[in-house]
């Protein structure tokens, strides 16, 4: 099912939740809403739901004004990141409860519901739980018994609320994974909402990137992390260093490396700032470039990460380097050692602060 | 050493002013015998007190269950203008003095109250008699279920209920199978209190009940009477059987635990949830 928001808007109060969104989503699609708490995604996901109603806008489901139709017949699969499994039932009561609750006359036979949830627990790996009570289950085996729920009645969009944000990072790797596969076998249309880039990016054809009830940037992730259209969008999307632009006679500087070849520099009254990921500092011999030190190094797995004091700049806001493990078996930089910067990329934006 | 020194300072303090007061009611009741006892429970006041408590407890209840239930609901899971003004509301007679809220009826429905007249003209009387009672005993005991269901119900959140609202439940299905059975405990627990209260209450239904034998006595105002009268055995009979049903009420709660262990189990956890606050 396709689904299509038309000027939403949803104020709590004096306070605009969302304000005035238009987006598609197409069928089959997986797409992460993204953003920080307060930007506005959670709302979307619940009018999308019907858990709330918008003050403006419409929204659509295959084209048809949906706006106003109860949760109930929207055939939309619901996942909350706290799970919200009926305690007092085990996880097979729990996933034919919407079987259950159906009216006499579409309810399935005790026999057919007993094999569809059989399928469905085998489907999320969990058949040997079905007489478990969710306490006695993991964190991330109680998210799976939420999705097969969920599943049980046929959705045609599944919406997920931040599913996998109380779970330790392993688990929650393994899930979205999981999500993923799932998504791909069974085609219906997800929306999940997620406070973190890396999920986001991970699991999703597209990424909406939220901020303050309002839509920043949609596109697949790969384009969202590399092309940002906003300082937000980039900053949201992974560490950046931020560094004044300085203009001296037409030309674009950070510290003293012209940046003007490929920046749109706008010279004039606004201030301009340039962002730039640890992954696209070049780090030379001293004489190379910018004059730095290193003040501190770090050893991640595969990456090293680089504190540097670039000459001019002030001791206490080093800026964030990462180079790959081999280069740095190579060179094996060391505290209080001199370097020179280059920048391979960057990204001018009006600074708005 | 300290752990050792708590546990007793709590076991001495228990038996001083629980245990102790208990077992004189019982020993006093069966002073005299079993004989004495037998006798004094079956006075026919005594009995007419005993149906009138039970009457009384067996309206109050229910209706400060339903009420008590639609409160906390309302609290808990809705948004609405006046919520801190009920919420305060509800705690009104915990604040007032039982008395206070006997006077309270006997202003308005009392011969001379607001609708004084008007009762008398329709011939129905509600101060010094049943309803009177009930009212009084119902004004007095509906804080108990309400102020046990709202931090029960506002801890679980509205996921549950958004869930089975989404996979398509009614939303009577969702009361009866989930919101239900999620607060049956706290439920459970208001209730054993409220009706406790209703059984016991002696301030606001000595003031609107009148004291007339075997019509408008309740099982504590017939303990005074008989205690007034100097019949010691008799007053702490009737005491006894109050004791005893509280007794009862508290033993019935916990058989219905012990029996559904896996319930407790998982009714009695507390969700591993921080929640967060989202938009």
């Amino acid at each position: 099912m396709s689904i299509a928001l038309r000027g939403v808007t949803k104020q709590f109060g004096e306070y605009a939740a969302v304000e005035n969104i238009d987006l598609d989503v197409a069928t089959g699609a997986l797409m992460a809403l993204l953003g920080p708490s307060g930007s506005g995604k959670t709302t979307l996901l619940r009018i999308i739901g019907g858990l709330e109603t918008p003050d403006e806008g419409q929204v659509l489901f295959d084209g048809q004004d949906a706006t106003l139709w109860p949760i109930g017949d929207r055939k939309v699969g619901f996942v909350f990141q706290q799970y919200a499994l009926f305690r007092h039932m085990t996880v097979f009561e729990n996933v034919a409860f919407g079987l259950k609750v159906k009216r006499r006359r579409e309810r399935p036979a005790a026999a057919d519901i007993r094999k569809k949830v059989q399928d469905l627990l085998a489907l999320v790996q969990l058949s040997w739980a079905r007489d478990r009570f969710p306490a006695q289950l993991s964190g991330g085996q109680r998210q799976r018994v939420a999705l097969a729920r969920a599943m049980a009645i046929d959705p045609q969009v599944l919406l997920l609320d931040e599913p996998f944000g109380a779970l330790d990072s392993q688990v929650r790797h393994e899930l979205r994974r999981w999500l993923r596969r799932l998504h791909d076998e069974l085609h219906f249309t997800s929306i999940i909402v997620t406070h973190d880039q890396q999920e986001a990016i991970e699991v999703a054809d597209t990424v909406v990137v939220l901020n303050r009830g309002r839509i920043e940037q949609v596109g697949i992730p790969g384009e969202i992390y590399d092309m940002p259209k906003s300082a937000f969008v980039h900053r949201f999307l992974g560490q950046v260093n931020e560094l004044p632009v300085l203009f001296r006679d037409g030309r674009a500087y950070v510290g003293p490396i012209d940046i003007s070849a490929a920046a749109e520099v706008q010279t004039g009254s606004t201030k301009n700032i340039a962002l730039i990921r640890p992954h696209e500092i070049e780090i030379g011999p001293a004489a190379s470039g910018w004059p730095a030190t290193v003040v501190a190094v770090r050893v991640i797995g595969p990456i090293v990460r680089l504190d540097l004091c670039a000459a001019g700049q002030p001791i206490h806001e080093p800026l964030e380097a990462e180079i790959s493990n081999e280069r740095f078996e190579a060179e094996r930089f060391s505290i209080g050692q001199k370097v020179g910067l280059r920048f391979r990329r960057w990204q001018v934006y009006p600074d708005a602060a | 050493m300290g752990r050792l020194l708590l546990i007793v300072t709590a076991l001495l303090f228990l038996g001083l002013f629980l245990v102790l007061p208990l077992l004189a009611v019982f020993a006093q009741a069966l002073a005299k015998g079993f004989g004495a006892y037998y006798i004094a429970i079956s006075q026919p006041m005594a009995w007419a007190a005993v149906k009138l408590t039970l009457l009384v407890a067996g309206i109050a209840v229910p209706l400060n269950l339903i009420f008590g239930v639609a409160a906390a609901w309302a609290v808990a899971k809705f948004d609405f203008r006046g919520k801190s003004a009920l919420i305060t509301l509800i705690d009104l007679p915990f604040a007032v003095s039982p008395v206070i809220a006997g006077m309270i009826f006997i202003l308005v429905f009392g011969t001379h109250g607001w609708f004084g007249g008007f009762l008398r003209a329709h011939h129905i009387r509600v101060v010094f008699a049943v309803p009177g009672i009930v009212l009084a005993t119902i004004f007095v005991t509906f804080p108990f279920i309400a102020r046990e269901l709202i931090p029960v119900m506002q801890a679980q959140g509205k996921d549950d209920e958004e869930t089975a609202l989404s996979l398509g439940a009614t939303g009577w299905q969702t009361f009866w199978r989930v919101t239900l059975p999620n607060i049956r405990w706290g439920l459970l627990y208001g209730v054993l209190l409220c009706n406790a209260r209703a059984m016991g209450e002696f301030g606001a239904v000595s003031v609107v009940s009148g004291h007339i034998r075997g019509v408008t006595n309740t099982m504590p105002l017939h303990v005074e009477i008989l205690y007034n009268e100097y019949n010691y055995t008799a007053a702490f009979a009737v005491a006894s059987l109050l004791a005893l049903l509280a007794l009862l009420t508290l033993a019935g709660k916990s058989i219905l635990e012990w029996r559904q262990p896996e319930l407790r189990h998982a009714a009695r956890r507390p969700r591993d949830r921080t929640r967060r606050v989202n938009t």
